[in-house]
């Protein structure tokens, strides 16, 4: 009982938390996509515009919702509310400081990255559900992406898992801050594997330069076409949940989470999940949208079998005494 | 106290099993066996077995539950939204169903013994590696080979040889489209 | 939560299975019920794992699920390759050995 109590308070806590830093987050994005093409951003709503993200959501929110006439109700409204379940769920076994913790589960990663692979559900169901071809079409895509980019996900999981010899999130995090970081030594298994990570990340969220399944140009806006308003939202909500939570696993699993050179904490963790945040937006904002094809080459020709070396890399690490 | 999660978990997955053999349409069904899926994971969760709790959303929900929803996708398009699922001979099969609980409920009652205490703490995740590797490893490494070999096979098997089906007669032009983009 | 009610549990799971697996048309609705069934053997294996201890139970379950995963790949290839010979994924049409 005492760990059902304590899970609830804590997942209330870094919920609430995750999505207060996605609301300034949206402010930042604009920023800081308004400075890198030379132009200033929102600076009306408030000072510097630090209001914007609640123009943003009052304007999302207050639209009509809108459901077309033969959309299968029941999938079209499930839709958004899985996948922010589904992004969200993840930060639950993510350690944010050597207490805080929502739950401690020993098969931490594994949860991560069934969760995370939860996310084909609302992506079907928001696809089909919508009665359109384009949501249809862009949901296939987002599936095959999905599904494809699943496999180098795992493999780079997998390096600290392997190096460090827990499932454990938490466990992790202790490792590293006991030895050493895992991007930063042993450098061969833990920088690649963080970078195709990274990428793996990316393309799970369908950030750019991965956003194929919502390319405006190509699908109008891919499975969410037909939804507006409140459920629109959802899904918007969802994407960034997703980008943030990724950061923090990244920060976690191969950067030592919330260890740091003097006074380990919370602050660490926050600092280097935001670098992250910042990184993905960095590189959101200046490199252009792979093709379908581009994307599947990339994920099964370069990220999969470096992915299995680097598995083999670590294995061989643990094996011959790299850690002790 | 475990009574709860358990109760909760098993009703679940009992309501969503009859939604998945009773539902008239099939993306339904298919979407109703996530949710038994997720119920048995819970399952497993109370059970002390945490690893196959893991492994069950990610490979079965994550990967049987795609391929299943890619698979109806691909043969049922022209239907549009309401993908019918039908089903006959109700009564014969609920017949031997209800036998067949039956029967298996009483064999179950009727074997002394099965209900003592756990005899032992549950099996860690290090209790199931040492396993895999250790007492069962050629189970392990022909399971492997077995999954390359229906991988390949089902790559083999699925593989288009034809320009194009000819049984699909009548077409109207958004099935085309989303036909033709599907290849 | 005794082992018996759990085996009782898997029992219940397995007859729905046998139920969809004997009514549904659809091939692919008959690859679902089949699931079930293979959910319910698995439930056995982590049951006895747990009320009897060791590693075994779930390490069978993990075999059990790694098979159930090949056996759905392999049946959804066969039913795609179905469909496109006969247009239609209804299992009374599978009447001849051969076209």
């Amino acid at each position: 009982m005492n760990e059902l109590v304590h899970g609830a308070l804590y997942g209330t806590l870094i919920a609430t938390a995750i999505l207060s830093t996605i609301a300034m987050g949206i402010w930042f994005e604009r920023k800081f996509a308004g400075r890198m093409q030379q132009r200033l951003g929102p600076t009306i709503v408030g000072p510097a515009g630090l209001l914007q993200p609640f123009a943003d959501i009052i304007k999302l929110l207050q639209k009509e919702d809108i459901v077309p006439r033969d959309a299968d109700r029941g999938l079209f409204d499930l839709a958004p509310i899985l996948a922010v379940v589904c992004s969200l769920g993840v930060a639950a076994v993510i350690p944010f400081s050597p207490s805080i913790i929502a739950s401690d589960l020993d098969v931490g990663v594994l949860w991560v990255l069934g969760i995370g692979g939860l996310m084909v559900i609302p992506t079907f169901a928001a696809g089909w559900g919508s009665n359109n071809k384009f949501a249809l079409l862009g949901a296939m895509r987002a599936i095959a992406q999905s599904v494809s980019y699943g496999v180098p996900l795992v493999l780079a999981v997998l390096v600290p898992v392997v190096l460090s010899g827990s499932l454990s999130i938490s466990g992790i995090v202790a490792w590293q801050a006991q030895h050493h970081w895992f991007a930063v030594w042993p450098i061969v298994p833990g920088l690649p594997a963080f970078v195709i990570f990274f990428l793996a990340m990316l393309a799970e969220s369908n950030r750019i330069p991965f956003d194929i399944p919502e390319a405006e140009s190509e699908l109008v806006a891919g499975i969410t076409t037909e939804y507006t308003g409140a459920k629109f939202t959802l899904f918007y909500m969802a994407e960034y949940v997703h980008t943030l939570v990724g950061s923090a696993l990244g920060a976690a699993l191969f950067f030592g989470g919330w260890d740091g050179p003097f006074a380990p904490g919370l602050h660490w963790m926050v600092l280097k999940t935001l670098t992250l945040f910042v990184l993905i937006y960095w590189v959101r904002w200046s490199l252009l949208r792979f093709r379908a094809d581009q994307l599947m080459r990339l994920c099964w020709t370069w990220l999969t079998p470096i992915g299995v070396a680097l598995l083999l890399v670590s294995a061989a690490w643990v094996t011959f005494g790299g850690t002790n | 106290m475990e009574s709860i999660p358990f109760g909760l978990a098993a009703l679940v997955t009992l309501f969503s099993a009859l939604r998945v053999v009773r539902s008239p349409n099939l993306v339904h069904a298919a979407l109703w066996l996530g949710l038994a899926l997720l119920g048995t994971a819970a399952l497993f969760a109370v059970l002390g077995a945490s690893f196959l709790a893991g492994v069950q959303v990610l490979l079965y929900i994550g990967g049987v539950m795609t391929l299943t929803l890619v698979g109806i996708m691909i043969t049922r398009r022209h239907d549009g939204l309401n993908v019918p699922a039908e089903s006959i001979g109700h009564v014969r099969a609920g017949v031997v169903s209800v036998a067949l609980f039956a029967v298996l409920a009483w064999a179950i009652s009727a074997t002394p013994g099965l209900d003592a205490a756990p005899l032992g703490p549950d099996a860690t995740t290090q209790d199931i590696g040492h396993a895999l590797v250790g007492t069962h490893v050629l189970a392990f490494e022909v399971v492997s080979m077995l999954l390359l070999a229906a991988m390949l096979g089902a790559i083999v098997i699925a593989r288009r040889k034809d320009p194009a089906p000819h049984a699909v007669t009548h077409l109207h032009v958004p099935a085309t489209a989303v036909r033709e983009a599907a290849e | 939560m005794t082992l018996s009610s759990c085996l009782v549990l898997a029992s219940a799971l397995f007859s729905i299975g046998i139920y969809g697996l004997l009514t549904r048309r659809q091939a692919i609705a008959v690859l679902l019920s089949v699931e079930l069934m293979a959910n319910a053997a698995n439930l056995v294996f982590a049951s006895f794992g747990h009320f009897r201890g060791g590693p075994t139970g779930q390490t069978f379950a993990l075999f059990a699920v790694a098979l159930t995963v090949a056996e759905v790949a392999v049946g959804l290839a066969l039913v795609i390759l179905f469909y496109r010979s006969h247009g239609d994924t209804q299992v009374d049409l599978a009447r001849e050995l051969r076209q």
